[in-house]
């Protein structure tokens, strides 16, 4: 671990304290008491609780004692991964989060590897193309498809695919009740739930990697070396490949990690859409019952994930590029 | 080995297309080396892409033969095995024309491997003899473009371009921005290079000491053309084509002590002017040269121009001009047959000590003093009484003695008429304005106030800059200037002389700088004849005869003569 | 000799984005002058209550009701001209405010420097890394939905891009030459403010504004079709909410015009935005133009 790094770390933790320091401040600086809306029904601010009720679960939460000690005790729960109990579900926040967690996790990760490969092959296509028929044609269209919600879109999906020509399931991640006659059966179950909303996040994300990675391209297709490449008379596919390529993926590199955080705000809504029992249902759900303990825990696992993708980023750049490698004082 | 013919490349990927090339014709031998010069974005970089094969969007037309096969006919799978391997280039020096991602090695042994099917371990080991070769510590290997230097990076690339040992290497600017001292080490390695290698070459550069020293033979290119052609040696010495003068003339390094002064305006776009496409900025620019554009012709041995007038014309020429005088008795010589010319747009300077027949000279030039044998030429024709002096665009003399240039009792304004009055050229009030104008040029105040007052309440500076005015007022195409600052102090000199010398630039007339002080011939003049004794005993460019230059050709010091 | 008479009466090349629209943002801006339109004359061209039942439930549109209704009876046409209103203001709302704001905070950081600038940074950092849907919902869901806390939610996420934007270019100009002439001859802070950097800035920060203002339009869309948005108001996303949470949707036509308007609606309205950015942002940056 080089100074670079080491300092990048620190800013990155810093962040996560501060999120942190939020997420404890949050419920207890807003206006109104967090139970006021317990249990209320949308849009009725009415409290369903009793003084005495309240006073039981304000110090049940050890919401009367001092702010410090609720500070040290909220932490020292974090770190044991304790991210409370939820009043609605009347579960573990951690238990629930680990149930929900995987489901989200395909979608993103199947979306984003789907839509990194598509991206970068258009946008190389595009690129190389440049000014033909093809670029002509993409890249309006690609425009157009970076621009459109990732919910409405999903929202055609569904009316179309699913509803209209009964192509695909229309909500879940598993059909109800289903006997498997083995594991491939299972996993076509959850492949065919899948298919909509990885197929919608999946062309949300295209665009925006399309027009990066025809970009990348562009420019460096532009650039002096590859000239040199030429006229040293190498293969097209080695300059392809070891000049063009490793260059023009630098930027896309970064991007796919920095841009989760578009990401996950899409899937919220994606798994909304289709219904799918992933983080992003499970963070509506609990907003429209106000169970706070577990809105809380979605947060803070969202966040702190991103978070981790984009240092994640940081490292990858920093090891794909000599120039910055240099400047963290690795020489060579 | 390599013969270019007719060779035309034009950018079909803009609108308009570009014509950045146009029949470009040469051939180089086996160990030759061609350089190839002009101002920037004259076509020399596309000329070498060109013939690399290496342009986008580009409609390449002629031929490019190598070796007895024709490029531009090939698919580009057989082009690609050329490159490299029979031509090679060296990029002209960036961050960027390395990948800053691949280490240096690994980039100069990727044609090893493609081109001569080295494995990975032998091209290691001829990359690090390469660097050797290159003065480059073969340690360097493991780095990265970002980390080398301007002049490592440039060895660098020396080093990966002849790697595969090519016949031919193109050289792009291999010089700029370097310090001189890199920059001379680096010629210094190209040298030695080529003479231990033998592989032909083609330099392109701006910088005409690295040209004299490394080429045999240099094209000048302007607007896409070649527009001269010849023995490096010769051109240098003695450009034919306007142009290429203007190039040499501007380089700092010939012509040290000189001021500086470019070639007056900008570039045409390429493609965009009708006929000559250096008309616009040429000092004898006539009407064939607006219309027509000239081919490049042989105009002497291994010499071809494009120019309609076959090069700078000679417009003023003195052939065995004699002279004495007779002292009593005696017959005392003042001119012992002297021949001399002055081209078009140029600045001549006459030097010479006291009594050494200058102002003799100067005297017949303009007829002022007949000639006892020989012959004056204006442009071409034989020069009577007077004729050449009493026409609009002819001959004008400015004196010595500013006391004794103008009538004192004239007004300014008169006296600076005067040459248009009595041609009677025009009418009254253009000759004013024209009179107005040429006082302007030599800025002097153009008040009416000014005009009206008489010459004799003018100062001696003043009065000598009336008189230039007076010369310049009928537009000359040769302006013999007589020891005109020998009478002023040196600042008003150093002011006189700058105009004089704008005046000169933008109007593009021919100078003779007659002067005693070699000091300020080398300030102002492009080319130098000494005058010894009635004799001429010297003559060529400045930086030859009169020193001060790096490149010192069979110079015989005339500093000892004064 | 470096200035030769040539070079400096050279007339400067004037810097002036030339604006000239592509036929996509002409659509764009017509698409979003007509929106502008309807939802400022509302009241005129609906002829029916956007509150109230006026029809048949769940009727297929004709002449009275251009766009059909809705379950209880309510005229749709009415209910997307008045939910355009919702759209705009939050978009236009949130633009203003975090464009101004952010272009506020990106002058001050970049002309200050030190650690005002570090402070900022770090701050926008933050905001730039966290995934604003998530932490959306949750101030949503602390606050309480409202469109006034939905436009300040939004712009407290988005003012970073424009701050961003124009610290990086107040830096860079800070640099250029003739700033610092200017500042040599005595310039003070408002005059350099004034005729150097807010006619540099204002394109920048215009073109950001369309831009959160489309951001701000999309994520009102999505949090009302989560059911976070303003019960009070009917946005777009939040008829959309509504249509969806209607059981027999998936298995009947009605969607066909209970959701397809006001989804034609937002999809128009973005893409719009998106379009005439892109334009704007070709005029405004000389350096995509040569892309």
């Amino acid at each position: 671990m080089n100074h670079r790094t080491t300092r990048r770390l620190l800013e990155y933790c810093f962040t996560v304290w501060v999120i942190v320091t939020l997420n404890f401040a949050l419920p207890r600086v807003m206006p109104g008491d967090p139970f006021l809306h317990l249990s209320a029904d949308e849009g009725d601010e009415v409290a369903a609780f009793s003084r005495a009720q309240q006073d039981y679960y304000n110090s049940q939460y050890g919401l009367d004692r001092p702010l410090a000690e609720q500070y040290a005790v909220y932490l020292s729960a974090l770190f044991r991964a304790d991210l409370g109990y939820s009043i609605y579900y009347n579960q573990g926040v951690t238990a629930m989060l680990l149930r929900r967690l995987p489901w989200t996790l395909l979608l993103v990760t199947v979306a984003v590897a789907a839509s990194s490969v598509a991206g970068c092959l258009l946008g190389s296509l595009s690129a190389y193309c440049r000014g033909r028929w093809q670029d002509r044609w993409l890249y309006p269209v690609m425009i157009a498809v970076s621009e459109i919600p990732a919910f409405l879109l999903g929202l055609v999906f569904l009316f179309t695919l699913a509803a209209g020509l009964k192509l695909f399931p229309l909500s879940g991640a598993m059909t109800h009740f289903a006997v498997y006659d083995g594991v491939i059966d299972k996993i076509m179950d959850i492949a065919r739930h899948a298919v909509l909303p990885v197929l919608t996040l999946t062309v949300v994300r295209t665009g925006g990697m399309y027009l990066l990675a025809r970009n990348s391209m562009t420019t460096v297709l532009a650039r002096d070396y590859i000239r040199t490449a030429r006229a040293k008379g190498l293969h097209p596919v080695r300059i392809l490949m070891r000049h063009t390529l490793r260059n023009a993926m630098l930027p896309i590199a970064t991007r796919i990690f920095l841009s989760l955080g578009g990401l996950v705000g899409g899937a919220i809504l994606v798994e909304n859409v289709f219904a799918y029992p992933g983080l992003g249902r499970l963070m509506r759900d609990a907003v429209l019952v106000h169970d706070y303990p577990l809105i809380q825990g979605i947060f803070l696992l969202i966040t702190v994930s991103v978070l981790s993708a984009n240092f994640i980023a940081d490292l990858v750049y920093g090891r794909l590029d000599p120039r910055i490698r240099e400047t963290a004082g690795v020489t060579p | 080995m390599l013969a270019v013919k007719d060779l035309s490349i034009i950018y079909t990927g803009v609108r308009p297309h570009v014509p950045a090339a146009m029949n470009i014709s040469f051939s180089l031998a086996a160990g030759e080396s061609l350089g190839i010069i002009g101002e920037s974005g004259c076509g020399k970089t596309t000329l070498a892409l060109g013939i690399m094969g290496l342009l986008h969007g580009a409609d390449i037309r002629g031929s490019i033969m190598f070796q007895g096969r024709e490029l531009t006919t090939m698919t580009s799978a057989r082009r690609r095995t050329f490159r490299w391997r029979n031509i090679a280039m060296v990029f002209q020096n960036s961050l960027e024309v390395f990948n800053p991602v691949i280490t240096i090695g690994e980039q100069l042994t990727e044609p090893l491997c493609t081109h001569l099917g080295l494995s990975p371990k032998a091209a290691h080991q001829r990359v690090a003899e390469l660097l050797a070769l290159t003065g480059l510590d073969p340690r360097w290997q493991t780095g990265f473009a970002h980390q080398l230097s301007g002049g490592m990076r440039q060895r660098a690339l020396i080093a990966m371009a002849l790697g595969c040992e090519p016949d031919i290497l193109i050289v792009d600017e291999p010089t700029t921005s370097l310090d001189p001292e890199s920059r001379q080490a680096i010629l210094d390695l190209i040298e030695t290079l080529q003479r231990r290698l033998g592989f032909a070459m083609i330099l392109i550069s701006h910088h005409l000491p690295a040209v004299q020293r490394l080429t045999s033979r240099l094209m000048t290119m302007y607007a896409g053309r070649a527009v001269e052609y010849g023995i490096t040696a010769g051109i240098l010495r003695n450009p034919l084509h306007p142009y290429t003068r203007g190039l040499i003339n501007a380089a700092p390094d010939f012509f040290p002590f000189k001021d500086l002064w470019g070639i007056a305006g900008a570039p045409p776009k390429p493609g965009t002017v009708e006929g000559c496409a250096f008309a616009p900025r040429c000092c004898q620019a006539g009407h064939q040269c607006t219309r027509q554009r000239p081919e490049l012709a042989a105009v002497g041995v291994e010499r071809r121009v494009a120019c309609h007038k076959g090069g700078i014309e000679t417009v003023l020429q003195a052939i065995g001009v004699k002279k004495s005088y007779r002292l009593g008795e005696r017959k005392v010589p003042a001119l012992n047959g002297v021949s001399l010319n002055v081209r078009k747009g140029e600045v001549v300077a006459l030097v010479g000590p006291s009594g050494s027949g200058k102002s003799t000279l100067a005297h017949i030039l303009v007829q002022v003093v007949a000639a006892d044998a020989g012959e004056v030429l204006f442009c071409g024709r034989p020069v009577h009484k007077y004729t050449a002096t009493s026409m609009m665009n002819g001959i004008q003399i400015v004196f010595q003695d500013p006391g004794e240039a103008v009538s004192h009792r004239f007004s300014v304004l008169d006296a600076v008429r005067e040459p248009l009055d009595i041609m009677g050229w025009q009418d009254r009030p253009r000759r004013d304005r024209k009179a107005v104008d040429a006082l302007g040029a030599m800025h002097l105040p153009i008040s009416p106030d000014f005009l009206s007052r008489t010459c004799h309440a003018l100062s001696g500076g003043q009065r000598q800059r009336v008189a230039v005015a007076r010369a310049l007022v009928t537009d000359p195409a040769v302006l013999v200037a007589d020891e005109i600052t020998a009478m002023l102090d040196p600042s008003t000199q150093a002011v006189m002389l700058r105009e004089l010398k704008a005046q000169q630039h933008e109007r593009g007339f021919s100078m003779l700088f007659i002067s005693h002080d070699i000091h300020l011939a080398r300030k102002i003049a492009d080319r130098v004849y000494v005058l010894d004794k009635g004799s001429i005993i010297e003559h060529g460019a400045v930086f030859e005869v009169l020193g001060g230059s790096i490149h010192r050709h069979g110079r015989t010091n005339y500093c000892g003569h004064v | 000799m470096s200035c030769g008479p040539a070079a400096c009466t050279l007339p400067l090349p004037k810097a002036r984005p030339s604006i000239r629209l592509t036929s996509g943002g002409r659509f764009g801006l017509a698409v979003l002058g007509l929106v502008c339109v309807l939802a400022l004359a509302a009241p005129l061209v609906c002829g029916h209550s956007h509150r109230q039942a006026t029809g048949t439930p769940l009727a297929a549109p004709d002449r009275h009701h251009w766009m059909g209704t809705d379950e209880l009876g309510v005229d749709l046409w009415a209910q997307v001209c008045f939910g355009a209103r919702v759209s705009l203001i939050v978009g236009a709302g949130t633009a203003l405010m975090a464009g101004f704001g952010g272009a506020a905070v990106g002058i001050l950081a970049g002309y200050r420097g030190g650690w005002t600038d570090r402070l900022c940074m770090r701050l926008i950092d933050i905001l730039l890394v966290l995934p604003d849907l998530p932490v959306m919902i949750v101030l949503a869901a602390f606050l309480g939905p409202s469109v006034g806390t939905i436009i300040v939610v939004l712009s407290a996420f988005s003012w970073v891009f424009t701050a961003r934007v124009v610290r990086s270019r107040v830096l860079s100009l800070k640099q250029r030459r003739y700033i610092q002439a200017s500042e040599s001859y005595g310039a003070g802070v408002w005059y350099l403010l004034r005729r150097h950097f807010l006619p540099e800035i204002f394109p920048l920060a215009s073109v950001g504004m369309i831009r959160l203002a489309g951001r701000a339009i999309v994520a009102e869309a999505g949090l009302s079709f989560l059911g976070l948005g303003d019960p009070t108001s009917r946005s777009w996303g939040m008829i959309i909410h509504h249509a969806l949470g209607f059981r027999g949707i998936y298995y009947t036509d009605y969607w066909k015009w209970w959701l397809l308007f006001p989804w034609l609606a937002l999809t128009l309205v973005v893409t719009s935005l998106a379009l005439l950015g892109k334009d704007l942002e070709k005029a405004a940056d000389p350096r995509v133009r040569t892309h």
